[in-house]
């Protein structure tokens, strides 16, 4: 008999609304409406372009943002509907690692402390313990550990990265959400700390939901893809699928527009170039967000706002053009 | 990166962005001019009763106003008074009253800026209109309605003093602990669960420090003036105690007949004035984390 | 034919607390009129500071052009006088940076900032000058462009932005233009309508472009030529098609190998092992040889850069010699 479990983590019609700072009186729409799942050890990656709400929507994973409409389960149980000493309790289980690794840490405290600090809170480890706790977080993620009394200025980029993803790891967390993490990094580096994040994921058996506008990382690290457009995921599949065969337009106008390292396949590809700027979440256009700049818009897109539908197999698509091929 | 398990390796020290910054302030030279004559100044005030040549309100009718000599450095006042004596005297008022009222201005200034910012929202609306009101407020006659209710009394002018100051200072703690608060270290403080007092104590406060430390020293200089200001107006130190303002009110009196009652007092108030202020320049810029070692 | 830049042995060191960093250690390469040349490295290689240092924007102190020639229409850019500098500097060789709010100022108009060099530089009218400006911001784009005249930086999105310091950068017609990574803080679709711009706006107006980038895809779009560099110098050089048909450096080789996109999916990347070199420190021999896997004992020695095919040159003494 085949145990299905639940996912890890579902996401059900998020919606993260607020008024805006400069035209006082309208409502940024952050994120409008997303669904999503993740099973246990899986990795999902989050692409999309600055504006489409990919960060709000972790934040709003880990209650760092209330959602306006919608609700987060994890394991089974709402988020949004916990008590303050349940949150508290709850919290190990989804930790983050941010994008930039200047900001992510603080800089008066020094690794010792950073690291000490969650697993002395939620009691993991005792005054006595938490030393060797330490030394043991600072191996797994390849840092010696002599290192321990140093601050966050003294080291590198991807040393500082690191921490991060140590202390993530302290409260042995079910769940990874991944913001951007080698976005700031060198070349050389990014692919040390992806190997790091697959390496761990792996042995840790975590989720991971891994946010980048990187495409060739995605492809790199995740089983699973969702594009995000405006506050939206507008296609969702593996990642082979999606991004052997991406169905919306705007998907396919993403992997488009990465620069293939190959001057001959580069200069002589059929490039898709979109025109205009990404349009603002404060005033996203009426029917498809999408038609204002999508190369085979027709009359019922400015209309008609598409929902994702079932493509194939677990792949996804919102386009109005695309439903009619759609599985019924 | 190597990946080994010694069990045995030596823990290096970090060097922490204080000790950058303490060691970028040795530098600056007019800084170090400052800093120490502070610390020499406050020393003599400290041990001013054990040093001074002569008591501070004993008068001597016979001399008067007389210039500098070999008995009385400074001078003597009207009263024949030592103005040497009278100046050590003023000095540890008037440093005392900076301090002090510094002192309260920082805790209250911190403690409240902290809270406005940290909670945010509609609490901190209210709170922060309530210092523009009290802004709006003429201090003067605040502190004159203080002082005719409540008599004249150094403890309340400190507090009044101290009163006035501390909403700037609010003002910068809470925009500083507004602008940290976006910073990613401390979502992830929020997001490991840690209680909102232990964010505010260990990732937000010690992270304001910087310029709370560079407007404290900036703010003594002006709590001075201001109680030099009372005291010219008569509000502050009541005779036959003195401070800098005091003495330079009554110098001001004379200044045509006896001019050193003017000159001294002004000179110590200034080299102090300065000092505090190269001090802040200092502490500033060593404390820049734009300029910090990255 | 004389190239219309050719910078020899350039040195650019800092003379800081921590030791001397030698940013730039002995670069030379030329420019040819309308050609394309991408200049590659991570962080700290030193390829921006290479830039910065003809254009005499290298805080001195600590910044010190410690040798090196950059002529430019019989000019030498390192030696000029400031009065010569500032003829050429936003007039002939135009500059853009990565963040676009570092070169446009928040309290002007679009306009009056488009404006600026033409009524100053080149005395022409007020009229002239809009219309100029007007053109301009069409070039590159912008539509409503004579609204957009009077609006201010900040109303305008990243890509806006970033179009319109290029325009200001084009207006006085450059010879050559310097962008130090334009597109590495934009968004992927962005970065593709400014790349093609820019290529556009080079075949119209004949100008040679030097292009600072870490992103070995952008180089290949758009450059002619690609100058690599690692840890302040100059280690492969060659035309595009040439460098990616057949890197002749370990650290070319290395680098192309750990992006994600040239590698299989789910196979471990392949990651450069160690760190870049402490630039205090004087480094003998090859710079990489440190981190290199075909390191030998030789590799110690003086490195030069050395022609080994048709256009392309590298300071891999084992790839000079053909054996890797």
């Amino acid at each position: 008999m085949i145990e299905v479990r639940r996912p890890l983590l579902e996401v059900c019609g998020i919606k993260i609304h607020f008024p805006s700072q400069q035209n006082k009186g309208e409502i940024v729409k952050a994120v409008d409406g997303v669904s999503l799942e993740l099973r246990h050890s899986e990795i999902l990656g989050l692409v999309g372009e600055s504006g489409c709400g990919k960060s709000t929507l972790a934040r709003s994973i880990l209650n760092l943002v209330p959602p306006t409409a919608g609700t987060v389960y994890l394991n089974g149980e709402s988020i949004q509907t916990m008590s303050r000493s349940e949150l508290k309790k709850a919290r190990p289980a989804i930790q983050m690692i941010f994008q930039d690794p200047h900001a992510s840490l603080n800089p008066r405290m020094t690794v010792f402390k950073t690291l000490a600090e969650p697993m002395l809170a939620h009691k993991l480890a005792a005054k006595e313990t938490v030393k060797q706790a330490v030394v043991e977080l600072m191996e797994k993620v390849g840092l010696a550990p002599r290192f321990m009394q140093k601050y966050p200025h003294e080291f590198s980029g991807g040393q500082r990265q690191r921490i991060a993803i140590a202390r993530a790891l302290a409260l042995k967390p079910r769940l990874i959400i991944a913001d951007e993490p080698v976005s700031a990094l060198d070349v050389s580096v990014q692919a040390q700390i992806l190997n790091l994040l697959a390496k761990l994921c792996a042995e840790e058996r975590l989720s991971m939901i891994f946010i980048t506008h990187d495409l060739s990382v995605v492809r790199h690290i995740a089983q699973r893809v969702a594009v995000m457009y405006l506050g939206r995921v507008v296609e969702e599949g593996t990642t082979h699928d999606v991004l052997k065969n991406p169905q919306h337009p705007y998907t396919q106008a993403l992997i488009s527009a990465v620069p293939v390292p190959d001057p001959i396949e580069e200069r002589n590809r059929q490039r898709i170039i979109l025109h205009g700027d990404p349009p603002s979440p404060l005033n996203p256009p009426a029917g498809c967000s999408f038609h204002p700049r999508c190369p085979i818009a027709e009359a019922q897109c400015q209309q008609q706002e598409p929902k994702l539908g079932n493509f194939h197999d677990n792949h996804r698509a919102s386009c109005l053009l695309l439903q009619k091929k759609f599985v019924e | 990166m190597p990946n080994t398990s010694e069990s045995t390796y030596e823990v290096e020290q970090g060097q922490s962005l204080w000790k950058d910054a303490f060691r970028r302030l040795k530098k600056n030279k007019l800084a170090l001019f400052g800093a120490c004559f502070l610390i020499f100044l406050t020393g003599i005030s400290l041990i001013t009763p054990l040093i001074a040549p002569y008591e501070y309100d004993a008068p001597d009718y016979r001399l008067g106003a007389s210039g500098p000599s070999a008995e009385h450095w400074f001078g003597t006042d009207l009263i024949g008074r030592d103005l040497f004596t009278r100046i050590l005297y003023g000095g540890r008022i008037s440093l005392m009253v900076g301090f002090v009222a510094t002192a309260v201005s920082l805790l209250v200034g911190v403690l409240y800026g902290a809270t406005a910012g940290f909670l945010g929202g509609r609490t901190d609306s209210v709170m922060m209109r309530i210092v523009d009101i009290m802004y709006a407020l003429p201090f003067t006659i605040f502190v004159i309605i203080l002082m005719v209710f409540l008599g004249r009394n150094i403890i309340l002018l400190f507090l009044a003093i101290g009163a006035v100051e501390w909403l700037t200072m609010a003002r910068i703690v809470r925009s500083q602990i507004l602008s940290l608060k976006e910073k990613e270290f401390v979502e992830a403080a929020i997001s490991m669960g840690l209680s909102r007092f232990q964010i505010l104590t260990r990732h937000l406060i010690p992270n304001t420090l910087g310029p709370v430390i560079v407007y404290t020293t900036l703010t003594i200089p002006n709590v001075m003036l201001l109680e030099a200001f009372l005291s010219f107006l008569g509000l502050g130190v009541q005779p036959p105690m003195s401070s800098w303002g005091l003495l330079i009110h009554d110098g001001a009196d004379s200044m045509l007949e006896s001019p050193w009652l003017l000159i001294y007092p002004s000179i110590a108030l200034s080299l102090t004035l300065f000092s505090l202020n190269f001090l802040g320049d200092g502490l500033r810029d060593a404390l820049d984390p734009r300029v910090a070692k990255d | 034919m004389m190239s219309l830049l050719t910078v020899d042995n350039l040195a650019t060191h800092f003379h800081t607390r921590a030791g001397i960093v030698r940013a730039v250690d002995g670069v030379s390469y030329s420019l040819e009129k309308g050609q394309t040349l991408g200049i590659v490295g991570e962080s700290g290689s030193g390829k921006s500071v290479s830039c910065y240092s003809l254009l005499g924007l290298i805080p001195m102190p600590p910044g010190r052009i410690e040798s090196g020639s950059a002529y430019f229409d019989g000019v030498d850019l390192l030696n000029a006088s400031k009065d010569e500098l500032r003829k050429i500097r936003g007039q002939r060789i135009s500059m853009i940076f990565q963040d676009p709010m570092t070169a446009l100022n928040p309290y002007m108009t679009i306009g009056a900032q488009l404006m600026e060099p033409l009524l100053l530089h080149r005395g022409l009218s007020k009229e002239a000058a809009a219309k100029r400006s007007i053109d301009m911001l069409e070039a590159v784009g912008i539509q409503d462009a004579e609204q957009r005249m009077n609006a201010h930086p900040h109303q305008f999105s990243g890509g806006m932005r970033q179009r319109v310091v290029i325009a200001m950068a084009l207006i006085t017609e450059p010879e050559i233009l310097i962008a130090d990574e334009p597109t590495t803080a934009l968004d992927v679709t962005i970065q593709a309508q400014i790349l093609e711009l820019i290529k556009s706006l080079q075949e119209k107006n004949g100008m040679a472009v030097i292009l600072i980038t870490h992103d070995l895809g952008v180089i290949a779009g758009i450059c002619d030529s690609v100058a690599v560099m690692y840890a302040g110098r100059l280690v492969e050089q060659a035309t595009a098609s040439s460098l990616f048909h057949s890197p002749r450096h370990p650290y070319t080789h290395a680098l192309m190998k750990s992006l994600p996109s040239m590698n299989t999916d789910g196979k471990e990347l392949y990651s450069i092992p160690g760190m870049p070199p402490d630039l205090t420190k004087p480094i003998e021999g090859c710079s990489f040889s440190a981190r290199c896997e075909h390191a030998i004992e030789a590799c110690r020695d003086d490195i030069h850069l050395h022609t080994i095919m048709l256009n392309h040159a590298t300071a891999c003494i084992r790839a000079q010699k053909g054996e890797l």
